[in-house]
């Protein structure tokens, strides 16, 4: 049995969703809510496995929820569920620890194969992010940036997977190009959303660490 | 030879060490102006001895007891305090066998200070000045007096010279103290030539100096005063107008005025020239002090109050002992300005030290004159020193300023560019500002807009893309959100590298063919660093989303291939498959049913072109070209 949080606002879309979720999977326990304080609240009472997020909601931003999820409960997945698909928006909640994204507006049968495999570790990555990503990670590198607290970076296999995504190839493609499996290269696209996540989170420490020293 | 008389004016205020050189120059100048001096002749007489008897009267007073005395006779000297009238007699003898046709015969005083009347053998042929007070003060003119043949004897004869005057004692200068120079008879063609130099000399060289000094000193004052910074200039024109006034009693023969009277004014005069002079060398070196600001009035103030408290026999005195501390005063300052100059180095210090020099020297030679009483020649062309110098610094200060003048209107002209530049800067930095505003404007403007969209319009189309009972118009709705999202994508107005654009056309349609099934050829060059437009990125995208819309609704295609390239400043999209091609007959319902219309009329709106192929068999083949630089401009 799995523990399921849904955050959305839009009471139809919140019913099709819990359908479609008890679809993917029968025996789970759907908690719902409307609003990101009520969500915040829920996080610290019970423990999630999955946790479908919407991002703009009247009281705030799902990013916050995401944010507190990955603090509190490290092993839950989170999942944004938006109808944003820039990586404008995606990026920021990628970066505070969600586990991949899926576009509300796609037909049931695309959205129930996401899910299962963003579950199952298969996170979808979009061009776009895809580029967002490599930005990020180039930036990091450069010498003004204080590398001894953020020594996250990514391997060159890594780095090969996000570029070939950024070129509009996908998984499978990119599977067949440098003879790897699907896994492996789910296994790529995982770790550079741990690592997106991981050296967001160091660098948002050093920051509030600088602007406490300022402050004083 | 000729004595001058010793008509020298008070002990001026500028001291320094002199040049000789300077002098001769100057001589040499007058020389030139006045032709040859006039050498003694053996015919002139030169009586250096007379009887005197110091006596009022009509007559000399043979009964009395006269004494001889030697001419020049100074009366400070040998009958102190007195003021006259003093009789003198000389007699001399006239040629044997002058006939009618003989030259006239001519009595010459060079020096003679200040009433005189002459007799020639008891006829009076010769009066000047008043005979009571206040006496004359014509101290300077050269007096020629024409003896009559008709009243000249053959043998001895006697010329009587009663004399008025001042003494010493209650006059500020020596100059103007009472006495009789000697006196020469001669031929009155010859006397007239070194009348002529010595007139140039004690009158109309001052005349013309003064007349220069005034007009230059009114100049230079006004231009002082008006322009505060140079304020030395103000300074120097007054130092030059009271130069002029106090060099006026040189050549002014009747003052209307008590003596007494015109000594108390000379004695304003003076710590004014002074105070004039102290100031114009310190401001003109740049530096001031209250204290001498303040000290030199109240000095000019008691000078004349001490002047007037003083006995009348005491003027003299004091006088000498004001000039005397006033000539520190210039020295001083002289020195201070000479000082400065050294230390910051600058050529000026060559020139005005060599002009305070010459003007120093001439102050030595005029205290000599004052001391002794009886002044050579080079005492009198010294006293024409100070006027001058006073004129070539004069002129030195106009060519400053003028040099001055021409640097202010360059940085002016300077300035006002630099104005120029920084304005047009500042209006350059305020567009570029404004612009840039109002890019934030938009940028945030379209943000709002593309927020209330997706929150709004989004949500409902969303809700009816996921309630409603009909397919199609859950598609519908569907293709209505990715056109709405497409359209705010195209709002944000950022531009899109090409690169970029290809890579979300490939993910996108590859991943839509591979899911209906369609083997997808994607060929693209790599590194393309051209950018797009939002607005051709957006209308791209949807253009390459209805042609795969349509191969996959409509073509029954296997395969697909699509051709990207960058030519002649185009960029080119062929999108071709092996479907069943669209028939002749379907081209009428062509454009409702595949949207090719739109895909056209896009196309055209970016000045592009969208050409469609097919025939049936055949598959299709869609030709899009865009031009690049079209599609780089801001949507």
């Amino acid at each position: 049995m799995k523990n399921i949080l849904l955050l959305e606002d839009l009471p139809e879309i919140r019913v099709w969703l819990r359908k479609l979720v008890l679809q993917v999977f029968p025996d789970s326990q759907i908690s719902e809510s409307a609003r990101v304080a009520d969500a915040l609240a829920l996080v610290t009472a019970v423990k999630f496995d999955l946790a479908l997020i919407d991002l703009g909601l009247p009281d705030g931003s799902g990013v916050d929820v995401v944010t507190k999820l990955r603090d509190v409960q490290p092993e839950t997945q989170s999942v944004v569920v938006t109808i944003h698909d820039d990586d404008e928006h995606l990026f920021p909640a990628l970066q505070a620890g969600a586990f991949g994204y899926i576009l509300k507006e796609q037909a049931r049968e695309l959205i129930t194969e996401q899910l299962q495999r963003i579950s199952q570790g298969e996170p979808p990555l979009s061009p776009s992010i895809a580029r967002r990503v490599m930005a990020y990670f180039s930036a990091m590198k450069k010498p003004h940036v204080n590398t001894t607290l953020i020594n996250v970076s990514l391997t060159d296999r890594e780095s090969e997977v996000l570029l070939r995504v950024a070129k509009g190839y996908t998984l499978p493609e990119i599977g067949v190009q440098l003879g790897l499996s699907r896994h492996t290269i789910a296994d790529y696209v995982k770790q550079i959303y741990r690592k997106l996540n991981v050296s967001s989170r160091a660098e948002a420490a050093l920051e509030a660490q600088r602007l406490g020293l300022f402050g004083r | 030879m000729l004595y001058p008389a010793p008509t020298q004016p008070r002990v001026p205020r500028t001291v320094g060490v002199g040049g000789l050189p300077w002098l001769l120059l100057l001589a040499l100048a007058l020389a030139l102006v006045l032709g040859p001096m006039p050498a003694a002749r053996a015919q002139q007489l030169l009586i250096d001895q007379a009887l005197s008897v110091e006596a009022d009267g009509a007559r000399f007073p043979a009964a009395a007891a006269a004494l001889r005395v030697a001419l020049p006779d100074d009366w400070s000297r040998s009958r102190p305090g007195s003021q006259g009238p003093v009789w003198y007699r000389v007699s001399f003898s006239a040629a044997p066998g002058r006939g009618a046709d003989e030259e006239l015969l001519a009595l010459q005083i060079t020096h003679v200070c200040a009433t005189l009347s002459v007799q020639l053998n008891g006829q009076l042929v010769h009066h000047g000045g008043r005979l009571g007070e206040p006496y004359s003060q014509d101290c300077s003119h050269p007096q020629l007096i024409v003896l009559p043949t008709a009243l000249l004897r053959p043998g001895p004869n006697v010329v009587d010279l009663k004399v008025m005057g001042h003494a010493l004692e209650t006059v500020g200068s020596r100059h103007r103290a009472a006495g009789l120079s000697a006196l020469m008879i001669g031929p009155l063609h010859e006397l007239q030539a070194s009348q002529r130099l010595q007139t140039t000399i004690k009158v109309t060289l001052p005349q013309a100096l003064d007349a220069t000094l005034l007009l230059m000193g009114g100049f230079m004052f006004v231009l002082g005063f008006v322009n505060r910074r140079e304020s030395h200039l103000a300074y120097f024109g007054a130092l030059s107008i009271g130069w002029a006034l106090l060099d006026a009693r040189l050549w002014l023969r009747e003052w209307p005025l008590p003596q007494r009277t015109v000594e108390l004014l000379l004695g304003v005069l003076l710590p004014l020239v002074a105070q004039a002079a102290v100031q114009f060398l310190l401001r003109y070196a740049r530096w001031r002090h209250r204290a001498i600001d303040l000290a030199l009035p109240l000095q000019v103030l008691l000078l004349p109050l001490s002047l007037m408290a003083a006995a009348p026999d005491q003027l003299y005195r004091l006088t000498l002992a004001w000039t005397a501390l006033l000539s520190l005063q210039v020295l001083a300052a002289a020195l201070f300005y000479l000082h400065r100059q050294w230390r910051e180095r600058r050529d000026e210090f060559w020139l005005m030290g060599a002009l305070l020099a010459v003007v120093a020297v001439s102050g030595l030679i005029e205290i000599a004159a004052q001391r002794l009483g009886t002044p050579p020649l080079s005492a009198q062309l010294a006293h024409l020193v100070m006027p001058l110098m006073l004129v070539l610094v004069g002129l030195r200060l106009v060519q400053q300023h003028g040099h001055a003048l021409r640097q202010a209107e360059a940085g002016k002209a300077q300035l006002e560019q630099r104005v120029r530049e920084a304005t047009a800067e500042i209006e350059r930095n305020f567009r570029a500002l404004s612009d840039l505003k109002v890019e934030q404007v938009t940028a945030r403007e379209r943000k709002r807009i593309a927020a209330d969209l997706h929150d709004d319009l989004g949500a409902k189309l969303l809700t009816i893309v996921h309630t409603s009972e009909s397919d199609r118009i859950s598609t519908l709705a569907r293709e209505a959100l990715e056109e709405m999202r497409l359209s705010v994508r195209g709002l944000t107005g950022r531009a899109v590298r090409l690169a970029d654009a290809l890579g979300d056309w490939r993910a996108e349609v590859v991943s839509r063919l591979a899911q209906a099934g369609i083997e997808a050829d994607w060929s693209a060059p790599d590194d393309l660093t051209q950018t797009l437009s939002a607005r051709a990125y957006v209308q791209t995208t949807r253009i390459l989303r209805e042609a795969t819309s349509n191969i996959i609704k409509h073509s029954g295609a296997s395969y697909c291939a699509l051709r990207c390239q960058v030519a002649d400043g185009d960029f080119q999209l062929i999108v071709q498959d092996n479907g069943e091609g669209i028939s002749t007959e379907a081209d009428a319902r062509l454009d409702r049913g595949h949207g090719m219309a739109t895909m056209k009329q896009r196309a055209k709106q970016m000045q592009g072109q969208c050409l469609v192929e097919s025939g049936p068999g055949f598959g299709t083949v869609i030709r899009l070209t865009l031009p690049l630089d079209h599609a780089l401009e801001g949507a």
